[in-house]
């Protein structure tokens, strides 16, 4: 049973920092139609940042947290500004391009300001082991799964109550539309990029304390995507959901059937799901009409 | 693998035709050399300090005249780890660079998938990073490889830790690639000369960064010896996990990851884990010495990136520079060649000496088992 316990729990934790970049990739998906490919490395370049504060700072998780969500905001407004809007009106496979090449720059950006190497990211408590009825836990693991439901919570109250919410919505069911009813996209866009550079950031920089820091993170963002296949491109709460499963999923098969089927096991499930449910779990099917 | 073959077969027939003058790269003032290594990414780690290695050498070298009155100079080309860059970047080196000689071929994987057109081409090449019993069995006229083979290690540390702890429960996590097999390999071959019980085998996919599962399946099966057959960040997940869980068994990871950078990321935990190398640790005399030479020619944030890989890049280039030294009035790829032949092993102190022969092209360096102490961040020589 404690097997089985610690299976789950290391799977939430996994699925949490899958499911917070999952929904990144869902939020600018929703807002803009874009698939952001280079949203692993954001997520990694901010965790690198966080952690160059925190060796400043001595590890203070306020300034830390602070630093590296302002830093975030600012990085994901000025790829946005800089790079993604001038590029909007171009074809759809441009965009994703652009967003691939953004990814490859973001990793050899590692290396040339900050190293190859491996590091620990001490921050606050974040390493310490935790007892959860005989289920050990990093601090860190409980932090991302509680981050996770704070952005489930948050992003459901956004879209549900808050004027710019709704506003979001409107752009992503229809740009032209909710231009004329007086909605800037631009801001729309802008806020999606920033939510979804937070978010990522928060995933990898948690990753980073649970495990370790090096230029392998963006890894994250290809375990990532598939979550947000699974849960439905445009459901942030659904990729969240996606994040978890997966995580789960792999665990469960690693530690029941074998590791050699642990990277495909969240594979077979997608292809399961999406033959059922071709727009994902929590998707909205589209109707073309002609 | 057909299409890395398939790769390599087209840049071979891309080869521009008259490649293979047997003194380019050399002019009245200067000789250039060449290296393609991964500059950036993960495996960033291993190139650029193999990288520092080939240029202390070169800048010592300089620093004494030269070779025969003329500067070495090396062009270095980053190939990221894959493979279809090295071949591009190895066209560039011999085609258009026109180098004399060539100190790396990257990785294991990239150097067999080169061995074409080194082949033909006819270049002295070294390969002091990942060396692969097919690069030099059998043997060919211009490839020189340097170190020891992963499956040899593997072999001795195996038999080291079946003799300390007999009787116990082994676990073994492996990648499932070339470096994976080739650990798999040794662990085999020991098991055939010592009784090693393993209770838990598996393999992950390269890549993977969470080992939560193998780790609860290494408790579950109550292992005593673990083989973390890892790189670099797969054994820092594999050795904190273990923390996380609770269990404390004998842990034995491999040369890749025997920089203290890994200590230092795992933490505390890191503390007696055991090492296998066949070069000489960094707070060994003889590493001290290196780090001494190295502070001569390299500036302090270079030294701080000097770990085991720019010993093997230092001794390996200094093995190829002695060669074109023998060659310095008719400095050809043949003379060269036949100067690593015959050429007295040369002992830089970090490794075993290093020497060729007619029909050697490997020079074996003998391993050394090693535990992690902590608190200096260092590996040292078990008894010691």
């Amino acid at each position: 049973m404690n097997y089985l316990a610690e299976l789950l729990a290391s799977g939430l934790a996994v699925g949490a920092v899958y499911g917070l970049i999952a929904m990144s990739f869902a939020i600018i998906y929703k807002s803009t139609g874009l698939l952001n490919f280079a949203q692993g490395e954001m997520g990694m370049i901010i965790a690198y940042v966080a952690w160059s504060i925190s060796t400043s700072v001595d590890g203070n998780p306020f300034i830390v947290a602070l630093g590296s969500i302002g830093f975030a905001v600012l990085f994901a407004l000025a790829v946005e500004r800089i790079v993604i809007r001038p590029m909007m009106s171009e074809p759809i496979l441009s965009q994703i391009m652009v967003t691939i090449g953004l990814s490859v720059i973001f990793r050899s950006a590692i290396i040339l300001i900050w190293d190859g190497l491996p590091h620990n990211m001490a921050i606050a408590s974040g390493n310490q082991l935790v007892d959860l009825g005989g289920v050990r836990v990093r601090a860190a693991q409980i932090a991302v799964l509680v981050a996770l439901f704070a952005a489930i919570a948050g992003m459901w109250a956004f879209f549900r109550y808050s004027r710019f919410g709704v506003a979001m919505r409107a752009v992503a069911s229809d740009d032209a539309t909710a231009q004329l009813m007086g909605v800037s996209s631009g801001k729309v866009q802008m806020a999606a990029w920033a939510a979804a550079a937070v978010l990522s950031g928060v995933a990898g920089v948690l990753f980073a304390i649970a495990y370790e820091l090096s230029p392998s993170l963006y890894a994250l963002g290809l375990k990532a995507f598939p979550a947000t296949i699974l849960g439905g491109l445009d459901a942030v709460i659904g990729s969240a959901v996606g994040g978890l499963i997966i995580g789960v999923t792999e665990n469960l098969v690693g530690g029941y059937i074998s590791s050699g089927l642990k990277e495909v096991a969240g594979f077979v499930i997608i292809i399961l799901i999406l033959m059922v449910r071709p727009y994902g779990l929590f998707g909205e099917k589209r109707i073309e009409r002609l | 693998m057909n299409y890395v073959k398939g790769l390599a077969a087209a840049a071979l027939l891309a080869l521009p035709a008259g490649m293979a003058t047997a003194d380019q790269g050399v002019t009245d003032t200067e000789i250039l050399l060449g290296e393609v290594e991964p500059l950036t990414g993960p495996p960033g780690l291993l190139g650029v300090a193999h990288n520092l290695g080939v240029r202390l050498a070169l800048a010592e070298v300089n620093a004494k005249g030269g070779i025969g009155g003329r500067q070495l100079r090396l062009i270095a080309e980053d190939d990221g780890y894959v493979t279809s860059r090295t071949i591009q970047s190895l066209r560039k080196l011999i085609g258009v660079d026109k180098v004399f000689a060539l100190t790396s071929l990257s990785g294991s994987g990239q150097a067999l998938a080169s061995m074409p057109i080194i082949k033909q081409s006819g270049i002295p090449a070294m390969v002091p990073i990942g060396p692969l019993p097919p690069l030099y069995e059998p043997p060919s006229d211009n490839i020189f490889v340097v170190g020891q083979s992963y499956t040899e290690g593997m072999h001795q540390l195996a038999l080291y830790l079946a003799k300390e702890y007999p009787g116990a429960k082994w676990g073994i996590i492996l990648q499932d690639d070339d470096y994976g097999k080739s650990l798999g390999e040794g662990i085999e071959q020991a098991r055939e000369e010592a009784d090693i019980n393993v209770v838990f085998e598996t393999e992950y996919a390269r890549g993977q960064k969470d080992f939560a599962s193998e780790m609860l399946r290494v408790k579950d099966a109550g292992v005593e010896v673990l083989i973390a057959g890892g790189i670099i960040s797969e054994n820092i997940a594999m050795v904190k996990e273990a923390e996380k869980l609770g269990i404390t068994p004998v842990i034995a990871t491999f040369w890749p990851g025997r920089v203290p950078e890994v200590l230092k990321a795992i933490g505390p935990a890191s503390d007696g884990i055991y090492g296998v190398d066949y070069v000489a640790p960094i707070q060994s005399e003889a590493g001290q010495a290196f780090l001494e030479l190295a502070r001569k020619y390299l500036t302090e944030d270079e030294v701080a990136r000097v770990n085991r890989y720019t010993m093997t890049g230092y001794s390996s280039t200094r093995a190829l520079i002695e060669a074109m030294k023998g060659c310095a009035d008719d400095l050809t790829w043949a003379c060269t060649i036949e100067k690593l032949e015959t050429n007295p092993p040369i002992d830089t102190g970090v490794m075993d000496p290093i020497g060729f022969g007619p029909d050697n092209r490997f020079s074996n360096s003998g391993v050394t088992i090693m535990r992690a102490d902590y608190e200096t961040l260092s590996f040292a020589p078990v008894g010691e």
